[in-house]
């Protein structure tokens, strides 16, 4: 890689994959940073360790053999969701607080391009729902092996399924805080997540011989845009097969992982383009 | 900072083994040479952005066609009082925003693609950065965006935090920094890369006088070192001695551009003089010939008369003197005569404006 050099000898190293790696990495570095003091994770992460030490109080209340499975599934509830929760809101707030804040605008004028910028937001919003993740899951292990629970493979494999879902929820919140202000673009990546978590009920709505969705033709046409718009999120639910004993096996890991970062990536760059065409003034 | 100012040897803009050259044309050749478009780092060519604001998108045109074009090694000041537009063409230098007709040119091309930008420094009218960090990360995370080793963004930002002044505060977080300290960190981190041009926005704004000046120290030593300045001002008193050639807008339009020099002889320009005539019977018909001269005017003293005039008339009165056997005592460009200008060609434009 040829590097540019000042008057004075510095060498700049711009050009090629690897220099954009670095600055793409920079900005994750940052907004880990940023986000590792926000007192909103704090806060989401507090209340999910207090629901799941509300379980193991609950789970007393419980049969004994139930004990177990009662902290099991409120487990895969309450970690999943406020993940989903803390990519929502602070995928909202990703883009804006930088722009209101004004810091931005000493960064976007630096030899990165706005594409790596959202790359590095996006992918640093990522590794922190990761790391809540992982901190939850092990409390939620900790809670379980004091009932006796285990944390089994399915578990393991289903919470792997939740990552992706996690990535593909937080590119869906940074397209819109790319096109929207806080409030609303919260609001809008909320309704997708509902929307996609019962995609495949409109799905099933539309292929039914009769009903709202096959009888009034613009509620036909709606529900068609919504399912192909919408990723169908219901992919990464698998807490109520799990609970009711099946295998989540690693080819079907695979292959949602495969479809949910295909729309991931459609939404990122989505992202990008909006942001590519706005004036920072 | 008082380091640099003393100016010896190794300065942080022109390491010692490097001879800074002169790369400022002369005031003639600025005239006879013709801009090679090697030298031109940056240019302007009718410049237009209009902001849409309100629910309806009210138009509001915050440049009408401003162009401009900077030579390698030129200090060029652009002034303009608040909201003529200052801000908005350095957005559309920097990237920010995007004109909504003409062209930038930095370098030679679009300031859209990022490699350009990696040889300007930027500085944002009242700088904000991220408040958790420290000046020191402020400038490693800069660095890393410039594509600098660890070790050159560790030598480095030592270097300039020092030379700001901040090696004290080097360790803390901006959380509690004060305007001048964050325009502070805003020199260093726009000087770290080694940037050939910088773009400076309102550096002297929001600074105390020794803050001011210090910051006009700084300037003074990049520009010796042969560095190209873009700065904007809405107090040319500040920047008179920084800038080699002067853009003044109005409005979102520029009113006059040129060299500094140039345009201070301008006609349009006044300067005071006091002169001594002899006294006597001579004298009524001295002054009467004296405020004959186009443009002047004229005030009896005790002492000898004072005259307010156009620039251009100076020679005019001198050649009046010698042969009315008198003698020029004082002479001053008007300190505010650059100022008058401006406000001269705004007033004109509206009156034009008016007209048509
Ligand atoms: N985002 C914006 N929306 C609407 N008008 C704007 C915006 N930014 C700047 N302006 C207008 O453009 C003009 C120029 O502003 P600016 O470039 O900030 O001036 P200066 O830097 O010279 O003070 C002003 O009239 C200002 O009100
Ligand atoms: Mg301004």
């Amino acid at each position: 890689m040829t590097a540019i050099v000042t008057k004075s000898g510095l060498e700049l190293h711009t050009s090629g994959a690897f220099a954009m790696l670095r600055r793409i990495s920079a900005v994750v570095g940052n907004t880990l940073r940023e986000a590792g003091r926000a007192k909103l994770f704090y806060g989401l992460l507090g209340a999910a360790v207090m629901l799941l030490g509300f379980s193991l109080v609950l789970s007393d209340l419980a049969l004994v053999d139930q004990k177990a499975r009662l902290v099991q599934s409120f487990g895969m509830a309450v970690v999943p969701l406020v993940c989903v929760g803390t990519a929502v809101l602070m995928g909202a707030l990703l883009l804006h607080k930088e722009i209101d804040k004004k810091t931005l605008y000493a960064i976007l004028p630096k030899p990165i391009a706005r594409g790596e910028f959202i790359a590095g937001k996006l992918l640093g919003l990522c590794a922190l729902l990761v790391i809540e993740l992982v901190a939850l899951a092990l409390v939620w292990w900790a809670v379980l092996s004091m009932r006796g629970g285990q944390m089994t493979g399915p578990i393991v494999r289903g919470l792997a399924l939740h990552v992706i879902e996690l990535v593909l929820v937080t590119s869906i919140a940074v397209f819109f805080s790319a096109l929207t202000r806080p409030v609303l673009s919260g609001l809008l990546t909320a309704g997708v997540f509902v929307v996609g978590r019962v995609t495949y009920v409109i799905t099933d709505l539309l292929a039914a011989r009769k009903g709202l969705f096959v009888e009034v033709p613009a509620m036909r046409a709606v529900g068609k845009a919504l399912v192909v718009a919408i990723p169908d999120l219901s992919t990464f639910a698998v807490a109520d097969p799990i609970l009711q004993g099946w295998d989540v096996p690693w080819s079907y890991v695979a292959s949602a992982s495969m479809y949910g970062l295909c729309w991931a990536l459609a939404f990122a760059v989505g992202a990008v383009l909006l942001f590519q065409r706005r004036d920072f003034t | 900072m008082r380091r640099l100012a003393s100016g010896a040897g190794d300065t942080l803009f022109s390491p010692a083994h490097t001879t800074p050259v002169q790369v400022c044309p002369t005031m003639n050749d600025a005239n006879s040479t013709p801009l090679s478009p090697d030298d031109a780092i940056l240019s302007l060519d009718g410049l237009a952005k209009t902001f849409r604001v309100g629910f309806w998108g009210r138009p509001v045109q915050a440049l009408r066609g401003v162009s401009l074009t900077m030579r390698r090694g030129e200090s060029l000041g652009y002034l303009g009082p608040n909201g003529s537009g200052k801000t908005t063409s350095i957005k559309c230098i920097v990237g920010l925003i995007q004109a909504s007709a003409g062209k930038v040119q930095l370098f030679g091309g679009d300031p859209g693609e990022a490699p350009r930008r990696a040889k300007v420094g930027y500085l944002p009218e009242s700088p904000y950065f991220y408040d958790y960090l420290t000046p020191i990360e402020v400038m490693e995370y800069v660095g890393k965006l410039y594509g600098m080793s660890a070790r050159d963004r560790a030598e480095r930002s030592h270097k300039l935090l020092g030379q700001v002044g901040l090696d004290q505060a080097a360790k803390r977080p901006l959380r509690g920094f004060s305007k001048g300290m964050l325009q502070r960190v805003g020199i260093a981190q726009s000087l770290l890369a080694d940037p050939e041009l910088l773009i400076w926005d309102e550096p002297l704004s929001g600074l105390d006088p020794m803050g001011r000046k210090e910051v006009r120290d700084i300037m003074a030593a990049l520009r010796a070192d042969g560095k190209s300045l873009f700065f904007s001002s809405h107090v040319l008193s500040d920047i008179e001695t920084l800038c080699d050639s002067v853009c003044i807008l109005d409005r979102g339009q520029a009113v006059a551009q040129g060299r500094l020099s140039d345009l201070l002889r301008s006609e349009e320009l006044e300067s005071e003089a006091v002169a001594e005539i002899p006294s006597g019977d001579n004298r009524p018909a001295a002054i009467a010939t004296l405020a004959a001269l186009p443009g002047v005017v004229l005030t009896d003293l005790p002492s000898g008369v004072r005259l307010v005039l156009p620039t251009a008339q100076v020679p005019a009165l001198m050649a009046k003197l010698l042969e009315l056997g008198g003698f020029l005592r004082e002479l001053n460009q008007r300190r505010d005569s650059l100022e008058e200008l401006f406000l001269r060609k705004a007033v004109k434009r509206d009156q034009d404006g008016g007209a048509a």
